[in-house]
């Protein structure tokens, strides 16, 4: 039953303490799980479940309206190829056949070694840089077909140290500790303004004075 | 604000051009439908929080800044506010609604069950653009997948209304069902492996407004315009919910629950729903039946109760017992105690199996009905089984009360309930000693809180603080293997409490109208003891008889000759297997009135009168509350199967005697002028009160006194037994409904996990559990809600039952957990 | 009566045994009268008579079970019960097909109301009506007698007096309206298009379109029976 390992227990638990309802912290949970196995896997749902006081069919309900979270095993390194107009003028369509082709893979298919997976995806908001696209949501911008041989086997041997495999949000895990929390209360149970607002107004004074 | 506008307590409307007069805060589409303008709907449902899913109620409402499409089950009424429910907008609003909704629905309305009463075939056809400009692919699912036992989901006629899903979250709190996906893809749908295993399922299929979740015990058995209906009351358990029972052929195929305000509110539990499916089983008894060799065998009625009256005629009076009678009308009730009590002469009369509580308990103390108990801002102290598994219907009735209404809910239980995660507060006494927690709570509410039960003095005082406004005590009994007087002296102590009143949890379908008909030792009809006299009868008892646990003592000794089981299964339910099996075995004659063969009916009945089921007598029921609502003949009963007032008055007549009643009315009628409480029982006021009922006030009887029984320490060895009821249970009602026979888990013993390693085991071990009484096998399962130094295992579960370990005669039963 | 008027009845009756009988030459079949025609009068195109239950090209069930034709049934002498399909060796295609279909020829007026509601035509009219029963168990019909072969044709059941092509034009079906709502078919009288044994031609002044589809289906009296 048990699927996060002793580390990501202890992080998800800090997790659910910055949320006055353990549900809140669904879709960080999620992240984390998707961090530990590159997918999110139905134990980890269950997990997540038990541990925000809730069921897993509502962890997967809340989870698979994101497209970021996947619920099947995908590659390693997701590539996503923007064939959305500014790419497509510009060769989005091409660069995506030219991945298909080079890895012999399918848009959503994964490589059998599990190190790819190639996704058809729209705008991803990098159109001045077009063609444009992201591996595990890192931008590679204006790409030809040899700068992405060159990526593919970058990442094949090693070199791409900047993009960390599927799942993992940033390279450094924030923790935030007890006292640093935003303080937030339950709507029902807020006696007195959010403490970050009096934050804000407190800054903004130090601004004017 | 003026004055004048001060007064005013209500919102004035302009609704199509005529100005009405609205509640505050109420929503347009209610207050539209008040007053006689229906707007269509989907997803809005009166008893559930609105979400605006469907679009479908969309009403030009102008507020003061121009007229504007708004989705008149979000907004409440506003002062001045004008709403347009036919103009051209709203209109083309609601064509254009339709047609997206039914751009992806297959409108294969011939297969689907909801066809002819589908609210979105009839708004379709009211509100619709009657085309469609549609030619692409539908969407396309698997045909139904089977969400749980009982429900089937075709997720290609989901409009997503959200009513099934809101339901399950807020309703029920079982959130086994959730919309997955999004998009073009949103669909309901269950986690994988984990099915909408809830008691509550049916109820979604009740609301849903398309065919995408339909019942499988009614699956393709009927078209709704082959349905002849009723308005009747469930039978299943004691809340009296409100249902509509529907059948074609002679056949219920189907019980839909009816709103009514003081009860159900159109909920039902699954074991409501669908327990009608006992009553089309083929193993209904149809002939009675007389012992021959040792077997039962077919035969008519003239000579079975040509048998009956022999084995009665000149008996001594104290040599008789009668042991059930909850499963009965109050008119059959009434006939058979006027037959005991009036004809025979026998006090031995007793509705419940001696796992109910004392009659003083429930007649005896103020008492409560549920929209009390469910007023905002009361507290409800749970003194009982888990509501959840016992009473459905009443169980959502307090979850909503709780979660919306801010009543607050303490719980006094051996275990953790279904009401647990929204309970104020959950204080779980060692079993047996719930007498003294709640004799604590009451010094805490004082100002004396002290440990008690096990429960550390600071819980109770929080328990105590958290106290506000009137009290009602949900009383049962919580666990069979702790005597009731446990129970009764806890009742005793928080009646001390200000204003409180007390909702009874027996659970056996109509065992409270039994206690108003006098189906109890010392008890007649209309709640009077014994001394207080029945001028319709031609004798009363003198002495106070005695209760099913001294029947089956004196008929284990020899001392009765004559046992009626009537609709009980003392083998299966009474909580001490060896003396009822005992009782049955030294019984002389026993004769049994019952609808399906039952383990007790099977092995010791030398007679058994085949009776008619709740759907096939007129009559009335009594609920927990003490509501009378009608019961009415659907269909008629198998076979030969009777009345069990005509058996009741035949055997009278046989013995000499006549009961003077001739149909349901006429006992009704007898009842209202032996029983002063149900004088105002006219058939008038069951007529007004079709939907709600008649809520009988007032008893004779004397509170209960305390027992001053203590519970003796266990020692360090042993576990304290908690046997609760599970809703789904080795029952014979139950196991001959086709759809819920399966769904009786098997006996299992629960502990809470830190006793697992004083005893070296491990969940899933198989073990053998020993009481003083008897000794049973099964395994181990973990739940922190069994508080240590208990163990927890259901009663009457497949495998076995745990009343082979229970002594009635003991207050509590310690028993000892060892590997098999 | 004692005016021994009585003896005029009878004879009138007498009289009539040698009269030519209403019924022209129909003999039901049997032949009484050696030598002489057993012939049955024409009938119109559109007469309504017993039902029959039909079939796909496949052999699968029209039927659904969906009782609209029970539901319409004036005379209600329609008795349907549907079942689910086993998903294994379906009788129909989907979920549901009719487990129970009877109809009482007691009852029935062959009003036709049944084929209108119909939303398969699974049950369409024959134009046999020379059948009759010596008990009234034998006047329901169940989906045994009712079902075509799988070569589409009704049944000729033994009390049935079929002659030779009596039994075509078995799947004419017909409606007023049209099923999909579409407004241009509104007053649309037509005739079914689908497969099935012997097709009707459309009459004069009703559509020659097939079915709710556009395409000009082919003229009935092109497509071979069988």
């Amino acid at each position: 039953m048990s699927y996060f390992t002793a580390e990501n227990l202890e992080t998800a638990h800090e997790i659910i303490s910055r949320y006055p309802r353990k549900k809140s912290a669904l879709i960080p949970l999620l992240h984390l799980a998707q961090e530990q196995e590159g997918w999110v896997t139905d134990n980890a749902m269950r997990q997540i479940a038990e541990l925000a006081d809730t069921t897993p069919a509502e962890v997967k309900g809340t989870g698979s309206f994101y497209e970021m979270f996947k619920f099947h095993p995908v590659g390693a390194y997701m590539i996503n190829v923007c064939t959305n107009l500014a790419c497509q003028l510009l060769g989005g369509e091409e660069l995506l056949a030219h991945a298909e082709e080079s890895l012999g893979i399918k848009a959503g298919g994964t490589t059998a070694d599990g190190m790819f997976t190639i996704e058809d995806v729209e705008c991803i908001a990098a159109c001045t840089e077009a063609p444009c696209l992201q591996v595990n949501y890192r931008y590679k911008l204006r790409l030809t077909a040899d700068d992405l041989d060159q990526l593919i086997d970058d990442i094949r041997n090693g070199r791409a140290t900047d993009i960390p495999e599927h799942g993992t949000l940033g390279l450094v895990r924030q923790h935030i500790p007890a006292g640093a929390g935003a303080g937030i209360v339950a709507p029902e149970q807020a006696t007195e303004r959010p403490v970050w607002l009096a934050r804000n107004d407190a800054a903004a004074e130090g601004r004017e004075g | 604000m003026t004055a004048v506008e001060n007064e005013k307590s209500t919102v004035t409307v302009t609704l199509n051009g005529v100005e009405i007069e609205a509640n505050p805060g109420e929503l347009l589409i209610d207050a539209a439908e008040r007053h006689g303008t229906y707007i269509p709907r989907f997803c809005y449902h009166s008893r559930m929080k609105s979400v605006g899913m469907c679009r479908m109620c969309l009403v030009e409402v102008d507020s003061g800044r121009g007229p504007a499409l708004q989705p008149s089950c979000m907004i409440p009424v506003g002062e001045g506010m004008t709403v347009d429910t036919e103009s051209e907008a709203t209109k083309k609003a609601q064509d254009g609604v339709l047609e997206f909704l039914l751009i992806n629905h297959p409108l294969d309305c011939p297969v689907c069950d909801k066809g002819g009463e589908c609210p979105l075939q009839d708004q379709t056809v009211a509100f619709g653009p009657g085309e469609s400009r549609f030619v692409e692919e539908k969407r396309h699912y698997e045909k139904p997948i089977p969400i749980s036992d009982t429900v089937y989901l075709d997720r290609e006629r989901c409009i997503l209304c959200d009513r099934c899903t809101r339901f399950a979250d807020d309703v029920a709190g079982d959130t086994l069902i959730h919309f997955m996906d999004r998009g073009n893809s949103t669909q309901v749908n269950t986690f994988p492996d984990e099915p909408f295993a809830s008691y509550f399922s049916g109820n979604t299929v009740q609301i849903c407004p398309v065919g995408a979740l339909t019942a499988k015990p009614y699956r393709f058995k009927a078209r709704p315009w082959d349905l002849e209906e009723t308005i009747s009351t469930a039978w299943i358990d004691s809340v009296g919910s409100r249902v509509t029972i529907q059948s074609s052929r002679n056949q219920v195929l189907r019980l839909l629950g009816v709103d009514a305000d003081s009860v159900n509110w159109g909920w039902l539990s699954d074991k409501e729903r669908f327990g009608f499916e006992a009553l089309n089983s083929e193993d209904r008894l149809t002939a009675p039946m007389v012992r021959v060799d040792g077997r039962l065998e077919a035969t008519g009625w003239a000579p079975a109760l040509a048998a009956a009256t022999d084995a009665l005629r000149d008996v001594d009076p104290a040599r008789i017992g009668v042991i059930g009678g909850a499963r009965l009308t109050n008119e059959s009730q009434y006939a058979w105690t006027k037959l005991a009590k009036g004809v025979l002469g026998t006090d031995n009369v007793d509705a419940q199996l001696g796992d109910g509580l004392p009659v003083e308990a429930v007649l005896g103390l103020p008492r409560a009905t549920i929209n009390q108990a469910c007023t905002p801002g009361r507290t409800v102290i749970l003194v009982g089984p888990d509501p959840k598994e016992d009473l459905g219907a009443l169980f959502l009735r307090l979850r909503h009360a709780v979660v919306n209404d801010g009543t607050t809910l303490i719980e006094l239980t051996p275990t953790r309930t279904g009401l647990s995660t929204i309970a104020a507060h959950s204080l779980h006494p060692k079993p047996g000693e719930v007498d003294l927690l709640a004799a604590a709570l009451v010094d805490a509410v004082s100002g004396d809180a002290h440990d008690a039960a096990g429960v550390p003095a600071n819980a109770i005082a929080a328990a105590a603080a958290s106290i506000s406004g009137p009290v009602t005590v949900v009383l049962g009994r919580a666990s069979v293997a702790e005597s009731a007087a446990v129970t009764v002296d806890a009742a005793i102590a928080l009646s001390q409490l200000e204003g409180v009143g007390f909702l009874s949890a027996l659970r056996r379908g109509n065992v409270h109208g039994a206690l108003d008909m006098g189906m109890a030792p010392g008890l007649l009809p209309g709640r009077v003891p014994l001394r207080a006299g029945c001028d319709a009868f031609d004798q009363v008892p003198t002495e106070v008889g005695m209760d099913t646990i001294a029947m089956l003592e004196a008929a284990a000794s020899g001392d009765l000759d004559v046992l009626v089981l009537l609709g009980s299964d003392p083998l299966s339910d009474v909580p001490d297997a060896d003396l009822a099996e005992r009782g049955l075995a030294g019984a002389g004659t026993v004769i049994a009135v019952e609808m399906l063969p039952n383990a007790s009916t099977l092995t010791h009945a030398d007679l058994v009168l085949p009776a008619a089921a709740p759907t096939e007598v007129d009559g009335t029921f009594t609920n927990l509350e003490g509501r009378v609502s009608v019961a009415e003949q659907k269909v008629t009963p198998p076979g030969t199967a009777r009345a069990d007032w005509m058996i009741a008055a035949e055997l009278a007549l046989r013995l000499g005697a006549d009961l003077g009643v001739e149909s349901p009315e006429s006992i009704r009628a007898e009842i209202a002028v032996v029983s002063p409480v149900h004088a105002k029982l006219t058939e008038t006021a069951l007529a007004d009160g079709r939907v709600e009922g008649v809520l009988i006030s007032g008893s004779s009887i004397e509170a209960p006194t305390a027992s001053g029984s203590t519970t003796p320490a266990n020692d360090a060895y042993s576990l304290r037994l908690v046997a609760a009821r599970r809703m789904y249970d080795n029952g014979t009602m139950l196991q001959a409904s086709a759809s819920s026979a399966g769904l009786a888990a098997s006996v299992k013993v629960t502990l809470n996990p830190t006793d697992f390693e004083k005893l070296g085991l491990d969940a899933g071990t198989v073990v053998k559990v020993i009481s003083g009484r008897g000794e049973l096998m099964a395994p181990l399962a973990a739940d922190f809600g069994v508080p240590a130094g208990s163990a927890m295992i259901p009663t009457n579960a497949p495998g076995s039952n745990v009343n082979t370990l229970i002594d009635a005669s003991a207050s509590v039963t310690d028993v000892r957990v060892e590997r098999a | 009566m004692a005016d021994g008027s009585y003896l005029k009845g009878f004879g009138v009756t007498f009289k009539k045994l040698f009269e030519d009988r209403v019924t022209g030459d129909y003999r039901g079949g049997k032949g009484l009268e050696k030598g002489k025609p057993d012939e049955k009068r024409p009938k119109a195109d559109r007469l309504h008579g017993r039902h029959v239950l039909n079939r796909y090209e496949d052999g699968m069930e029209k039927c659904i079970g969906c009782e609209l034709c029970a539901g319409v049934c004036p005379a209600k002498c329609i008795y349907v019960r549907g079942a689910d399909n086993n998903p294994e060796a379906p009788t129909s295609p989907g979920e549901r097909f009719g487990y129970v279909y009877e109809i009482n020829y007691l009852r029935c007026i062959h009003c036709d109301l049944c084929v209108e509601a119909c939303p398969t035509q699974a049950i369409t009219e024959s134009k046999l009506f020379e059948f009759s029963f010596t008990n009234r168990s034998d006047a329901i019909y169940t989906k045994n007698e009712l079902l075509v072969g799988d070569d589409g044709k009704p049944q000729q059941l033994p009390w049935e007096d079929w002659r030779d092509g009596e039994d075509t034009m078995t799947s004419g079906w017909m409606r007023a309206t049209s099923p999909a709502g579409d407004h241009r078919y509104e007053g649309v009288v037509h005739w079914a298009g689908e497969l099935g044994y012997g097709l009707r031609d459309p009459e004069t002044g009703q559509s020659a379109e097939a079915n709710d589809d556009e395409g000009a289906r082919p003229a009935a009296s092109s497509v071979e029976h069988g």
